[in-house]
């Protein structure tokens, strides 16, 4: 009787301690996604919002246009170059790096507190950064592109230039993001139990080996955590774009979050900025949803 | 002699892979600094100077006399990071508890809903969020941009404070609920001690998160007195007659080091809960 | 008991008389005790090189109308239409935008701005330039009235003309001289051994860089919309200019996706030879070098094809807003509390080099005596009006884009239009 009662308190207890958390989440949340959801299906533009009219219904023609513009592709094509480019790479470097600190490198210690700061630069501040070793006529980054190719390329803007501008934006993504990733990569690297390292050791495993066959499978959880992190951050990323480019030059860094920005607070059509994000979403859903479906068969194998 | 020269090459590729990932990592800091302690004339200098040729301080001094609106925006950053940091470690500690302590279907659903949101991009929100905001009376107030901002930060800091409160054993809460204390007394006297680290872990991880917002205040505050940094420099040292690349490194550099001496003295707690957090959160 | 009772007596009496406090101050006339308070949204504030003389004009303005305050309203120039907007939706209208005369299509859509006539009073508007007014008339009905004007003309430095051998006192005039005198001034290098620019055109993606291209476009006379605002693209002097556009990349001489301000920068350093600019531009390029006055001059707008130089009229002015009579009497006297001669002097003077737009400041010291614009003084009287577009700023960001494709990604212009034609025909 007693254990029933307290069950049953245990419940409404539980629920009044997440009623902030839900409310919050309810009113700042999910509650203007779905408006903006209903509004991408409307026209709403800056009148609307001055004689507080509401939206009206208007057969898909924000998603027509967007598509018919050719935005909307290439800000998809740019958005998945941009987490795919960023991810790969990051997964790479901060893997090397979580290794090498791993190994018995002096004052191993020492530089992983070091390596940890440009994580906290802020966003706005790193793409500042960026944008001023990047400058295209005193950048440090166009000097040292003449002096390495000899002076044959004496004009390398980064960013002005369509075939390279996401690389820059990626490299600035790069130096903040490799941090976190190295950390928790040799967070997951000590968990690896040493003995059977050692074990594998004697039973004349390379190197290689032992880190596809023992240390993957043992860091898999650390990984897939990550990657899922940066996969979610990359795909959201907004400063770092407007900061650097603004999307352009000719549109080669728009990605979903400028075109949806543009659309909505620069061209002032909400309606067909709801649109583009309403895609962004579902987007975002469907890649999370299969980067988990890959993740978990691959942890079965 | 074959396994030795194996292991000279493997030690050495070891150092140049740390040495050129920590350059990588640390030449743009150095750069920012240098740059802050050059006049304009010599920023803009081709070749550039790799030592400020005269170290000057005209940037530092001009952002102290003339351009001291940045120590607004860096006053107000410090008060909305400040508050939303409480404010998310506090209902964190709520509903992280719930979530790993109480397996019903409500908090079950809850703390699904919760991951869930950090998948959704700010700016979908911003489009509708305007305007429900200024029905409630919260554009342009503190409170507005700290509810607004927690509401994106607490999914993310309730499912890391679970993960701590996951390691508490359960014999401890079961012990206290004999002794006849009540649950709140439970909670908040005798588990909540119990995971200060991950406390600290959430609350510093807050902080950092609402130090660098950009979107919410560039829509949500139009006061110049309430803007905060971000966006405060963005919007005022980027305008759109010049640049002074001096000033903006100037800039950076203030902007950065309070951060960087949050994270240095706390590392050791925010490795910690990360790593809790990722890993087995 | 009785203790609440007079409590609740307290805060009754408390609440009425703020309310009654609320109703009497918006019946009571305007005042020096119960002053009156106008908003202005002003971009011009978060830029260093302005925020002095809005400062000062609060100053003086309060000192002289007692009745009235002026309340800023800030956001940076990029974000100031969207914040009005926004504001106005939650049902905060300022009463004043200090804005440019491309944002007047936005602000007339919306449904915000109001015509001056109805707040201005006539006689002072009668004493503007009719040929500037029509800048901002939409169906009838003019949206904004300018504190000063500028084309886009052409800045360009005296000492390298000098030094590549071409006689400063004679720009070129058309595009074929300018490929003329870009071939001699690109021989030329800096101290430094730096490259020198012979001559910068804005194409970064900015709403402002839309407009210049459009100017540009006016030069080869050319057109982008008819008079009724449909899209009206072909012709020669649009084809001309984005061909120009591509010739001049190929040979290197305009920066690449270069936003005003970095034109400005390169000029200020002695690194870009020619650059068009609203004359205000000049503001950016000194404070970057205190010295550039030494060496900047301006001349009128090249003619390009069959045009004749004819350019885009761009103009700092005032849209407003009406917001009831009280409100509309102080704006009344705001704005001819600002557009006078003893006001804008100094600043045309010393910081913001500019033509005025009112016929009783024509001849005024700050105008007079400016070096900087005597040469192009008579592009002022070769203006073209842009029709009214709702989706302006759209079409200028797509403008934007056609001229980097043909520069940066080196797409044929043909090509580059059609894709403009597709994308601009969707925001119509």
């Amino acid at each position: 009787m007693k254990s029933l009662s307290k069950k049953k308190g245990d419940m409404y207890y539980a629920m009044a301690l997440t009623i902030p958390a839900v409310i919050l989440a309810l009113f700042f949340i999910f509650i203007p996604i779905i408006d903006s959801v209903i509004k991408s299906f409307q026209d709403y533009k800056v009148r609307n919002i001055i004689a507080n009219l509401p939206g009206e219904w208007n057969n898909f023609d924000n998603y027509k246009k967007i598509f018919q513009s050719g935005a909307l592709p290439n800000a998809i094509v740019n958005t998945f170059s941009f987490v795919i480019l960023v991810i790969i790479c990051q997964f790479v470097l901060g893997m090397a790096l979580a290794l090498v600190l791993n190994s018995n490198v002096r004052c191993a210690r020492f530089f992983r507190s070091i390596m940890m700061t440009p994580w906290v630069v802020p966003t706005v501040i790193s793409a500042l950064i960026w944008m001023w070793l990047f400058q295209p006529q005193y950048g440090l980054f166009k000097y040292l592109v003449s002096v390495f190719t000899g002076g044959s390329v004496a004009d390398f803007a980064m960013l002005n230039n369509p075939s390279t501008a996401l690389l820059g934006v990626s490299i600035a993504a790069l130096w903040k993001q490799i941090p976190l990733m190295t950390l928790l990569l040799l967070a997951g690297l000590q968990n690896v139990p040493t003995d059977i390292l050692e074990a594998a050791t004697i039973d004349g495993a390379g190197s290689v080996r032992k880190f596809f066959k023992i240390t993957v499978p043992y860091l898999s959880p650390v990984i897939k955590v990550s990657i899922s992190m940066s996969i979610i951050e990359n795909f959201k990323q907004f400063p770092l774009f407007w900061t650097m480019t603004g999307g352009g030059p000719d549109g080669a860094t728009t990605n979903l979050a400028i075109l949806s920005y543009r659309e909505a607070f620069v061209s002032m059509n909400m309606g067909s900025g709801a649109a583009v994000t309403t895609i962004w979403m579902a987007l975002m859903i469907v890649t999370i949803g299969v980067y988990n479906k890959l993740f978990r068969t691959q942890d079965l194998t | 002699m074959n396994i030795k020269t194996t292991r000279i090459v493997s030690l050495v590729l070891r150092y140049l892979i740390l040495a050129a990932i920590i350059v990588f990592l640390l030449f743009p800091i150095y750069w920012m600094l240098a740059t802050s302690f050059k006049t304009n004339m010599e920023a803009y200098q081709y070749p550039p100077t790799f030592f400020p040729e005269e170290v000057s301080f005209s940037s530092y001094l001009s952002l102290f006399t003339q351009n001291n609106q940045f120590f607004v925006y860096y006053v107000n950053n410090f008060i909305v990071s400040g508050i939303t940091a409480l404010v998310c470690t506090l209902v964190a500690i709520i509903t992280g508890y719930a979530i790993a302590r109480f397996n019903i279907k409500w908090t079950v659903l809850v703390a699904s809903l919760l991951v869930f949101t950090q998948m959704f991009p700010i700016v979908s929100r911003m489009i509708s969020l305007y305007g429900l905001m200024s029905d409630m009376g919260l554009i342009n107030t503190r409170t507005g941009l700290v509810l607004a901002i927690s509401a994106a930060q607490i999914p993310f800091c309730a499912t890391l404070m679970s993960s701590f409160f996951r390691n508490v054993p359960k014999e401890i809460e079961e012990a206290a609920y004999v002794d006849g204390a009540g649950r709140n007394r439970i909670l908040f006297s005798v588990i909540t001690p119990l995971v200060k680290p991950g406390m600290l872990a959430v609350g510093i991880y807050a902080f950092l998160q609402t130090w660098d917002d950009y979107l919410h205040a560039a829509t949500l505050i139009q006061n110049d007195n309430l803007r905060t940094l971000s966006i405060g420099i963005a919007l005022r040292y980027l305008g759109e007659l010049s640049y002074d690349w001096s000033l903006i490194n100037a800039i950076s550099v203030i902007g950065t080091i309070p951060m960087v001496l949050v994270f240095f003295f706390f590392q050791k707690y925010m490795v910690k809960g990360l790593v809790a957090g990722a890993v087995k959160g | 008991m009785r203790k609440v009772l007079a409590l609740l007596a307290i805060v009754l009496v408390v609440t009425s008389s703020l309310f009654a406090g609320g109703s009497a101050e918006s019946t009571a006339p305007a005042s020096a005790e119960n002053p009156l308070t106008i908003k202005v949204a002003n971009y011009a504030l978060l830029e260093s090189g302005y925020e002095d003389f809005w400062n000062g004009v609060k100053e003086g303005f309060e000192a002289q109308y007692p009745q009235y305050k002026i309340e800023w309203v800030t956001a940076p120039y990029g974000e100031i239409l969207n914040q009005v907007i926004n504001m106005a939706g939650g049902g905060d209208r300022v009463d004043v935008i200090f804005g440019e005369e491309a944002w007047v299509p936005q602000l007339y859509a919306s449904g915000l701005a109001a015509p001056i006539t109805d707040i201005i009073d006539a006689d002072f508007v009668a004493d503007f330039d009719p040929a500037v007014m029509d800048v901002f008339t939409i169906d009838g009905g003019i949206y904004g009235i300018p504190l000063y004007v500028s084309p886009f003309i052409l800045y360009y430095n005296t000492e390298l003309f000098e030094q590549a051998g071409l006689d400063p006192a004679n720009p070129p005039k058309t595009y074929d001289e300018l490929l003329d005198a870009a071939e001699k001034l690109s021989q030329l290098t800096d101290t430094n051994g730096n490259k020198i620019y012979p001559f910068g055109q804005t194409t970064a993606s900015v709403v402002v860089s839309g407009n210049a291209l459009i100017s540009m476009i006016y030069n080869f006379g050319g057109d982008v919309f008819t008079e009724d605002g449909q899209l009206n693209v072909d012709n020669d002097g649009f084809h001309q200019a984005f061909e120009m556009l591509a010739t001049l990349d190929d040979l290197g001489y305009n920066p690449q996706n270069a936003k005003l301000k970095d034109l400005r920068n390169l000029f200020a350093l002695g690194q870009l030879a020619m650059y068009y600019d609203q004359s205000w531009g000049f503001n950016g390029v000194t404070s970057i070098n205190p010295d550039a006055a030494s060496f900047t001059a301006s001349a009128a707008p090249l003619a390009g094809g069959d045009g004749t130089g004819e350019a885009v009229l761009c103009a700092h002015c005032f849209i407003l807003v009406d917001n009831g009579d009280a409100k509309n009497e102080a704006v009344n006297a705001f704005v001819q509390y600002v557009i006078s001669e003893e006001v804008l002097n100094d600043y045309m003077a010393n910081v913001t080099p500019a033509y005025p737009a009112k016929n009783s400041m024509a001849d005024m010291t700050a105008v007079a005596e400016s070096g900087v614009l005597k040469g192009a003084s008579s592009s002022i009287s070769n203006v073209k009006k842009v029709p009214y577009v709702s989706a302006m700023s759209d079409i200028a960001l797509d403008l934007c884009t056609l001229a980097q494709a043909v520069t940066v990604s080196n797409t044929p212009v043909d090509e580059a239009i059609d894709a403009f034609v597709r994308s601009a025909s969707t925001k119509l």
